[in-house]
């Protein structure tokens, strides 16, 4: 809305006012003329400038004591013009700037901050600053002429006096603001004039006079109170490294002129004031600054609000690209900080950061910079010098701090690293620190107390779904890994940081010196061998490129060979006898001290034997911790370096795979879980489906192995773990591969039968187990009869009674040989249905070969037939176990099954009738089963040969037992009563027995009904009444009737005879409890 | 005290029939497993196989006159030169025919009185000292004789065992053979200036019965094929028991020893009725 366009129009109108002024100094005049301006185009206010501005420098300029209100509307009044127009003459800028100046200072005494109030100190400054902006081109420079610096000074003193003891937080900014102006560092968005070199170090040189008071003012105020807000202190960090970036500039400092001297030559006075930027001064100021740096930094860093940190690694980032040369020494305190703010908790401090730090790394790889990978190396040094204090006395946050800053120096030092480590000193340390921090806390017991349970006792716990023990092994699923515990520290951020460390070290350093450092400690001493295998496991992952978060790339990746390489000795190392049979429980110590007994002469050739005698002197828990630790660890490594090789990794499953089942069959829970961790790992590193398929492709190794170490199985005690193992991952289709290792299995079984058969039956076991698994027998036929007797039991009408009678005269007559009015047709046409494939598949006479699992069981029976009479009780228990799984499978066979039952029958009825209560149970088990395929052919033979002798003993034993005290329960004959009174009753049921032995049974358990016998024979002999039940319940009720009958029974019609039991109106007596218990269930 | 005798390196399985003879094949020297191979063939014909570049496939079939147990044996007598020595038609005969052009080059009958029985087995080497290939034949009646093909001679007849001679090999620079036979005995013998056969050790074993005998490439030892299950290993040079090797569960049929280029990775295999072939590095420390 500009009125006067031209200059001549605005020249009269602004003249009135301007002679005004010069007459009569007062607050209205002033604001008369600014609103007069406002109406003023900018290019007349241009060509007026001079002139609008002389009454007001005039006003000022007169002597005598003015009102502030008045000065402030003369300064706001300068702002305004001078905002809208440039100032073109280098004298009348240099006046402005020091008559501007002069409004702060105070009358009295001259350099000292006039008692002015705020509003008028913050014209002045924001007039400051209007006027250096508005210096045409490079008329700025004028003012940093040598001449204008008592004036600078000047100013610059007033303006940190304001920036650091205003209580106004906008003033105080504002007074920042306009230092940066000065510096020709100002942030404000308007363009600026950008000036060449000389200008620079023109400013530079001004300047130089001027820094020890920034810097100093400048980190007062960014020490000083938090609660002066973030701002004053961004800007105060800010001007602090403009000025420093400015003044100590590489390339300012390094092109000093030394003529400079000359040329202020005849100004003596002034150039006392004039600093001569020569080394022996940057060396002093940088020495002195450095100070300054480290409390600074200490303080920002700090900071609660992320923008005092962000601006402190624009500083870092300022001092660090420019004046690296210069600041040499306070290099290493930097890159302390701008690491130590990469873990920021803000994530726009920790890009910026990331950032910086990636141009930092470029500059000082791109500039092949000497001076920065000293610093950083001797950084890296006297940091893991004193890691392993910090680590003992630190808190976990402290400890993160410190361990970020190692991380940050490697990551920094990129392809350095494997220069630095080439020094025997800094690979020590750094080695000793890390394996000081990783120590391994070994003190929980309940690390070697969990035990895996192991298939076979899976198997017992759910007997009746022998599919859900293998189901989930099929899976996917990869268990949970074990947190490890350190000594150190506790927070797993913590860890993960080391694992970067460690990492970037294998993705830098050169890996064959690295792993042969580590190495070499893994087999100095037991202390640091779990640490030096956790470290080489996550150098292999760095080396690799795996998981690892670096700046740069390196320039050669580690070559697949040379990881082959490396890792096939690694992993040699790890399997070695001695560092993978380690003792993790008191049992398998047991279990090795047997092998040590028996073949000394074996020991000779095996030095790890004798490790194993001294180790196991010392055992202690935390031995065993330790141990089940270091093969956890190591086990890792193994799915790690998997990883590390992919399907490069296959051809050293030859060594690594059978090792690493022998831990999934660990008795320790930890180690059993670890290592199928690691099988899963191998499973998808090599590329295969399944867990089984990696079983069955890799068979050959495995048998081979297996094979091997049957032969001398005293050394090799933890084969049949592997067998189990193998079994239980995989199916059917494994069994053409390992029907050599059966044949081996069954003769080492023939050469130890002494010392290891338990071992083996437990093969033998998983073996059988996994064959019924895999060939489950067909469903029995008599099965699906049951549920017809019990329908027709529970509802009887008339008809079905009349029914029953009908058949039962028939049958009457068919028995007294009355077969005249029977269909013969109908029998002769069901019978040879039945009977032709029994006939057929007996009939020829060339043997045919067998399927091979039927083969195998039949082998495997052979042996317990054999070793049924063994002295170990614990043998027998698992022989009869392993003779039930091979009855189980044979059961579909029967044309094999018999001859063998046939010749297990005498020794089974041994331990049926003589032989430890818990074999008797056992034995009773295997009848059953037995008895599940080949009813008939027991039937009699169990008449005969079992019942006499078992209710024989029971009927005698029975009044022993309704008589005797507490204690009886602990003898042993009471034991044997359970376990016949236990097994008697399913085994009845499932041969079916005929009525009189039904009978004999009934008879001998009655006794046992009383409620003088101990409470447990009362129960086992219920359940012998139960089983009856279910094959003959008529008779059953009336034995128990007859006993006992709580009920009368009238004649539904008077015809009929009235029923009389024996046990009718008895009186209550010993047995009427169990047996209306009985009754009552069988409603 | 005696040392244990090693475990095998490794066994292969899963030929699914028993293993009759062996044969390392390392051409490629460099970068290149031996490749092991073994055969069976009763079907009275010799096939030839090619073999490079991975390849397993069947080039000829040459069908021979005799059913018996005699091995042939072949020897390359320039490149892509090789004779093949097999039992002829009849009675004691032998044949040597030109494998390219599958024609009988020789026909060596012995003298009608020698009443030598069958050839058990056949050695086809060649002196270092003249360009003509000689024959060893092992024969039935417990004789070993060598022969002139080219002049259809026997040059010299040496009854060394009391069975048929199940076996035998031959060191052409020691001038100095050995054969096994279905005895306990194990014999060596050598060749004088005159081409006569002499006794020169026997070594008695404990079990009967030695299937196949090799010496290995190197001269050293000597590794014999048991009956009883067992690999035997003698030192070749005075045939000093050295080891034995108890692997296999049946009898062992036959044994090889690789001529691998790095010793360290030179094999022996043995093969046996029980359907494996085991591996095994013995006395390979330089």
């Amino acid at each position: 809305m500009a009125i006067f366009d031209t200059p001549k129009e605005a020249f009269g109108a602004l003249r009135p006012i301007c002679v005004r002024i010069t007459k009569e100094q007062t607050v209205n005049n002033v604001q008369c003329l600014q609103s007069q301006l406002q109406k003023v185009g900018d290019a007349a206010l241009q060509e007026l400038q001079e002139y609008v501005l002389f009454p007001l420098r005039f006003s000022l300029k007169t002597p005598g004591l003015k009102q502030e209100r008045f000065v402030q509307s003369v300064v706001e009044c300068i702002h305004f013009i001078i905002s809208r127009t440039c100032v073109r003459n280098q004298q009348q800028l240099c006046d402005l700037f020091s008559e501007l100046s002069l409004c702060l200072s105070s009358p009295s005494n001259h350099g000292k901050l006039a008692i002015i109030s705020e509003e008028l100190k913050m014209a002045v400054v924001q007039g400051l600053i209007a006027l250096l902006h508005s210096a045409y081109g490079d008329i700025v420079l004028s003012l940093y002429q040598p001449d204008m610096l008592p004036t600078q000074g000047f100013v610059i003193s007033l303006l940190l006096d304001i920036a650091e003891h205003e209580k106004s937080r906008q003033l105080q900014v504002l007074a920042l603001k306009c230092l940066l102006v000065l510096i020709l560092q100002c942030d404000c968005p308007d363009t600026h004039c950008s000036f060449d070199n000389n200008g620079l170090l023109q400013v530079g040189n001004s300047f130089a006079s001027f820094l020890p008071g920034i810097t100093l003012g400048m980190t007062r105020i960014i020490s000083g109170d938090v609660k002066q807000g973030h701002l004053v202190t961004t800007y105060a960090i800010k001007v602090w490294y403009k000025v420093v970036g400015l003044v100590m500039a590489n390339d300012q400092v390094s092109k000093n002129h030394h003529d400079k001297k000359m040329l202020f030559a005849e100004e003596s006075k002034l150039t006392e004031l004039v600093i001569c930027r020569k080394p022996e001064w940057v060396k002093n100021t940088a020495s002195k600054l450095d100070v300054l740096l480290q409390k600074l930094c200490s303080c920002a860093a700090g900071n609660s609000h992320w923008k005092v940190r962000l601006e402190l690694v624009e500083l870092v980032y300022d001092l660090l690209s420019y004046c690296n040369k210069s600041l040499k020494q306070s290099i290493g305190h930097l890159l302390e900080v701008l690491v130590g703010l990469v873990g920021d908790e803000r994530p726009e401090v920790q890009t910026r950061c990331s950032q910086v730090l990636k141009n930092v790394s470029e500059l000082c790889v791109m500039c092949e910079n000497k001076d920065f990978t000293d610093v950083l190396s001797e950084n890296l040094h006297t940091l893991t010098t004193a890691l392993p204090r910090l680590m003992r006395t630190l808190d976990d946050q402290s400890k993160l701090k410190s361990l970020g800053l190692l991380l940050g120096y490697l990551k920094l030092l990129g392809h350095k690293v494997s220069v630095v480590l080439n020094s025997t000193v800094h690979l020590g340390r750094l080695s000793k620190a890390l394996m000081q921090i990783l120590e391994l806390d070994v003190t929980d017991v309940r690390i070697v107390e969990e035990r895996h349970l192991n298939s076979e006792a899976e198997d017992l716990q759910h007997p009746t779904h022998p599919s859900s023990g293998w189901d989930h092994l099929k899976t996917w699923s990869k268990p949970a890994a074990q947190r490890k515990y350190f000594k150190f520290f506790i927070e797993e951020c913590v860890f993960i940081l080391l694992q970067q460390i460690c990492r970037v070290l294998g993705y830098y350093g050169n890996l064959y010196l690295l792993v042969d450092h580590f190495m070499d400690l893994y087999q100095q001493s037991v202390v640091y061998r779990k640490q030096a295998a956790i470290v080489i496991n996550e150098l292999l992952l760095g080396a690799a490129g795996l998981d690892v978060d670096v700046l740069h790339e390196r320039e050669t990746p580690v070559s697949t060979n040379d990881l082959k390489a490396t890792v096939t000795s690694i992993i040699e190392e790890y399997t070695s006898t001695a560092n993978w049979h380690l003792v993790t429980s008191i049992e398998s110590e047991y279990e090795t001290g047997l092998n040590i007994n028996q073949p000394k002469f074996l020991d000779f050739t095996r030095e790890s034997h004798k490790s194993y005698l001294y180790s196991s002197q010392s055992l202690t828990v935390h031995t065993m911790n330790s141990n089940i630790w270091q093969i956890c660890v190591q086990l890792e490594g193994i799915g790690y370096f998997a990883h590390v090789l992919n399907k490069e990794f296959r051809l050293l499953l030859m060594v690594s795979l059978y090792p690493v089942i022998e831990k999934v069959g660990a008795e320790t829970l930890l180690v059993s879980q670890m290592a199928t961790r690691t099988l899963v790992d191998l499973c998808q590193a090599c590329g295969y489906d399944s867990l089984q398929e990696l079983i069955n492709q890799n068979s050959d190794y495995l048998v081979n192995t297996i094979s091997l170490n049957l032969r001398s199985l005293t050394q090799h005690p933890h084969t049949p773990r592997v067998i189990s193992v193998m079994f239980s991952y995989s199916d059917a289709s494994l069994l053409p591969l390992v029907d050599d290792v059966v044949q081996d299995i069954l003769l080492s079984l023939d050469h130890y039968y002494n010392e290891k058969a338990q071992l083996i039956f437990t093969v033998l076991h998983s073996l059988m187990s996994a064959l019924a698994h895999w060939f489950p027998p067909k469903d029995p036929v008599q099965k699906k009869e049951k549920p017809q007797d019990k329908a027709c039991r529970s509802g009887v009408t008339a008809e079905e009674i009349q029914c029953f009678f009908q058949e039962y005269q028939k049958q009457k007559h068919l028995a007294e040989g009355d077969i005249k009015d029977i269909d013969l047709d109908k029998t002769e046409g069901d019978i040879p249905d039945q009977l032709e494939p029994d006939i057929s598949s007996d009939h020829p006479i060339v043997k045919k070969e067998l399927p091979a699992h039927i083969q195998i069981a039949k082998d495997v029976m052979e042996r317990c037939i054999h070793l049924l009479s063994d002295k170990s009780v614990k043998l027998r228990l698992k022989v009869l176990d392993v003779l039930e799984l091979c009855v189980v499978v044979l059961q579909c066979n029967v044309n094999e099954l018999l001859p063998m039952v046939h010749r297990l029958w005498s020794p089974l009825v041994q331990k049926l009738t003589s032989d430890d209560p818990l074999v008797i149970l056992r034995a009773f088990k295997v009848l059953c089963k037995l008895a599940d395929g080949s009813g008939d052919f027991l039937r009699s033979r169990v008449s005969k040969d079992i019942l006499p002798k078992v209710t024989r003993y029971l009927v005698s034993q029975a009044p022993v037992s309704t008589k005797a005290g507490p204690i009886y329960s602990h003898t042993l004959s009471y034991k044997l009563q359970l376990a016949e009174l236990q097994g008697l009753g399913k085994l009845c049921e499932k041969l079916d027995l005929g009525e009189t032995d039904l009978d004999m049974v009934a008879s001998t358990c009655l006794p046992y009904l009383s409620s003088r016998q101990p409470l447990k024979l009362q129960d086992a002999a219920c359940s012998v009444f139960y089983h009856l039940n279910e094959v003959d319940p008529d008779a059953t009720w009336l034995i128990l009737n007859e006993v006992y009958c709580p009920d009368v029974y009238n004649p539904p019609h008077s015809s009929l005879p009235a029923i009389q039991l024996t046990g009718m109106g008895k009186q209550r007596n010993e047995f009427t409890d169990n047996v209306l218990r009985l009754l009552q269930e069988f409603e | 005290m005696a040392l244990r005798p090693p475990d095998p390196k490794f066994v292969l399985r899963g030929t699914g029939a028993s293993v009759n003879t062996l044969h390392f094949c390392c051409r490629d020297q460099e970068g290149c497993d031996p490749i092991l191979f073994s055969g069976q063939g009763r079907d009275a014909a010799v096939c030839t196989w090619d073999l490079s570049e991975g390849r397993n496939a069947v080039i000829d079939y040459i069908p021979l006159d005799s059913y018996g147990f005699c091995q042939c044996s072949l020897m390359q007598k320039d490149v892509g030169h090789y004779l093949l020595a097999s039992p002829g038609s009849t009675l004691s005969e032998v044949k040597i025919l030109d494998l390219l052009k599958k024609t009988p080059v020789w026909i060596l009958k012995p003298p009608a009185d020698a009443k030598l029985g069958m050839p058990m087995c056949l050695k086809l080497w060649q002196p270092l000292s003249c360009s003509r290939p000689l024959l060893l034949v092992g024969y039935e009646d417990g004789s070993v004789t060598l022969w002139d093909p080219s002049e259809k001679k026997m040059l010299s007849r040496l009854a060394c065992h009391n069975e048929p001679i199940m076996c035998l090999d031959f060191d052409p620079e020691k001038v100095k053979g050995i054969s096994g036979s279905s005895e306990k005995v194990l014999s060596s013998w050598g060749l004088d200036e005159q081409q006569n056969l002499k006794l020169q050790k026997t070594v008695t074993l404990v079990n009967a019965g030695i299937a196949d005998t090799c010496i290995r490439q190197d001269k050293k030892i000597l590794a014999t094929a048991g009956w009883d299950h067992q690999v035997r290993v003698f030192g070749w040079k005075k045939l000093k028991p050295l080891a034995i090797l108890p692997y296999h569960t049946a009898s062992v049929h036959c044994v090889s020893f690789s001529d691998h280029v790095v010793l360290s990775e030179r094999f022996m295999a043995a093969g046996s009725k029980d359907q494996r072939i085991s591996l095994w590095s013995l006395y390979n420390e330089p």
